[in-house]
């Protein structure tokens, strides 16, 4: 398929739901309008409505507050993901010792820290940084752990063969493997930072997207809401973005995956 | 990498060599059993035997890699502790990092002797070329052929000068003519600066092609060495050529005479077990 007709016909799809969206909520059709604007405001005040947000500053702030703690949630959690993954690969004991700790840390539900960590780090960013940090930290710690073990053996026979001390081996053997590891989560990783941060704001905060939508949302302004979520998701495409071009600077000795050309 | 050389002494010597794997139902396999075989330092020595007899496994003992259950590994005369220093090792499986450029990999095998990473580049740079890879020195692994990568494997080892080469059936999943230009690529390497080589593979005309001594190991279970072949072909040879010299044939025939029962008796087992 032609990227330019794919590309095309991927609009029409949203051109379409717009479409629809604005005649059902605008137009009336038999005496009256399908779809209440109240509930679900149109497309057009949404649009607007986001317009005058990004003119104003206020918008930017909030952003601004969002991906601070999305940064240092990915940041924090990661370094964490790592440094215990490797510990645990290397130290089979430490391994065995702590595995039901770490699944059932795993298993709990991170939302009901939410309060928590807002009890203990304050309704400022800290707070959220930490609820995407328990989520970062074991996608990323999961990750390295499985990668430091699955080290080919014959790749780790032929470096210990040549000579290599376990310095050189951590940094030419254990390192690259665990990084590809993470990096093929580093999409997942990068979205629960997100998550985090945003679902951080919403339960109790001053700032921040999920702020804004929560706050849009106790007063029933739908449109404020839309505005919201729009902004959200444009955010999140961004920042996916970023994280497929850094992937793709990092992990160039990987084959590339086949993909169906037509 | 010249360590201190007993006048005399063989570069690799099993002595008494008896290995067993403990399977996961925790009986005992024993693999290879009463092996003696002795490598001069310089000389070309090729170990055929049918698949799953235990050649890996020999080298692998010889490598360090792998703890005999009984008998000694001695290294030019002392007794091998730990891995083998003076050794280099192509494995049969791919070992290149695959995270590293050809380049790279060929380049950080001097970094366990300390040598800087200008100086090591440099070098590395100079075997891709001995090689025949000088033009893909910043492809990763995945990006060259099989034959290509075990060049790579190759240059990765001898860069580093260890006096003794192991290597396990090198050439296997390469086509026919690639393993022809691997084989005298090989031998041109050798020839310029010998080393004891120990070489496995399951091709017989390979092991005939290439080595000064051809030994033949039997099917396993406790598998041993049941013949030591001299090849007493003149030297420089060409793999393609020396195949048509009827002393080669006459050579052939009495190896394979010994080797064929070996490999049916391996093949009826592989079809007898479950
Ligand atoms: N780690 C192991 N555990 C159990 N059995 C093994 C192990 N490694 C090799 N073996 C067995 O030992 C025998 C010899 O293996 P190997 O040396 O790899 O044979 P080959 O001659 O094909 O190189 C085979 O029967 C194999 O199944
Ligand atoms: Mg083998």
């Amino acid at each position: 398929m032609n990227r330019a007709v794919l590309l095309a016909l991927q609009l029409l799809v949203a051109l379409a739901f717009l479409l629809l969206w604005h005649v059902l909520t605008t137009v009336p059709i038999g005496g009256r309008k399908l779809l209440d604007p109240f509930f679900f405001s149109t497309p057009l005040d949404v649009l607007a409505r986001t317009w005058k947000d990004l003119a104003g500053g206020e918008l930017w702030r909030h952003l601004g507050i969002t991906l601070l703690e999305t940064v240092l949630a990915f940041a924090t959690g990661a370094t964490g993901g790592i440094l215990l993954g490797f510990a645990f690969a290397r130290r089979a004991l430490l391994a065995a010792v702590f595995d039901p700790y770490v699944k059932a840390a795993n298993a709990l539900p991170r939302v009901v820290l939410a309060p928590i960590f807002a009890l203990w780090f304050g309704l400022g960013i800290w707070s959220k940084v930490a609820l995407g940090f328990t989520l970062v930290f074991f996608i990323v710690f999961f990750n390295v752990y499985q990668g430091v073990r699955e080290v080919s053996p014959t790749v780790l026979a032929n470096a210990r063969m040549l000579g290599m001390n376990e310095r050189q081996l951590m940094r030419h053997v254990y390192w690259p493997a665990a990084l590809t590891w993470m990096f093929s989560s580093l999409h997942t990783s990068v979205g629960f930072a997100l998550v985090g941060a945003v679902v951080g704001e919403y339960l109790g905060s001053a700032g921040g997207l999920g702020y804004k939508i929560q706050q849009a949302e106790s007063v029933f302004d739908v449109t404020g809401v839309f505005s919201g979520m729009l902004v959200l998701t444009v955010f999140v495409i961004l920042l996916d973005a970023v994280v497929t071009a850094i992937e793709k600077r990092l992990l160039v000795w990987r084959p590339a995956p086949a993909t169906a050309t037509s | 990498m010249t360590g201190s050389r007993d006048a005399g002494a063989p570069a690799v010597e099993l002595a008494g060599i008896a290995i067993a794997f403990t399977l996961s139902d925790r009986s005992t396999y024993r693999a290879v059993q009463g092996i003696d075989l002795q490598v001069a330092a310089g000389e070309f020595v090729a170990i055929v035997g049918p698949t799953g007899c235990g050649k890996s496994t020999l080298l692998n003992a010889s490598a360090g890699l792998l703890q005999p259950s009984a008998g000694t590994v001695r290294i030019f005369g002392t007794p091998l502790a730990g891995l083998n220093r003076r050794a280099g090792y192509l494995f049969q499986q791919d070992a290149l990092m695959p995270w590293k450029t050809a380049l790279d990999n060929v380049a950080v095998a001097l970094e366990p002797a300390g040598i800087g990473r200008g100086e090591a580049r440099a070098r590395a740079l100079e075997w891709l070329g001995r090689v025949g890879l000088k033009g893909f020195a910043d492809r990763y692994p995945h990006m060259l052929s099989g034959g290509q990568r075990k060049r790579v494997a190759l240059a990765q080892i001898l860069i580093r000068d260890p006096e003794i080469l192991l290597m396990d059936e090198p050439f296997g999943p390469l086509d026919a003519q690639t393993r022809q230009i691997m084989g005298n690529l090989l031998l041109d390497l050798w020839a310029a600066d010998r080393k004891a080589v120990l070489f496995v593979t399951h091709d017989l005309e390979e092991a005939i092609a290439l080595a000064d001594r051809v030994i033949v190991m039997s099917a396993g279970p406790a598998a041993g060495l049941i013949g030591d072949h001299p090849v007493p072909l003149a030297r420089p040879r060409d793999i393609a050529e020396i195949r048509l010299d009827p002393e080669f044939h006459a050579i052939h025939r009495t190896i394979w005479g010994s080797l064929r029962a070996e490999v049916q008796r391996a093949y009826a087992q592989g079809e007898a077990a479950p």
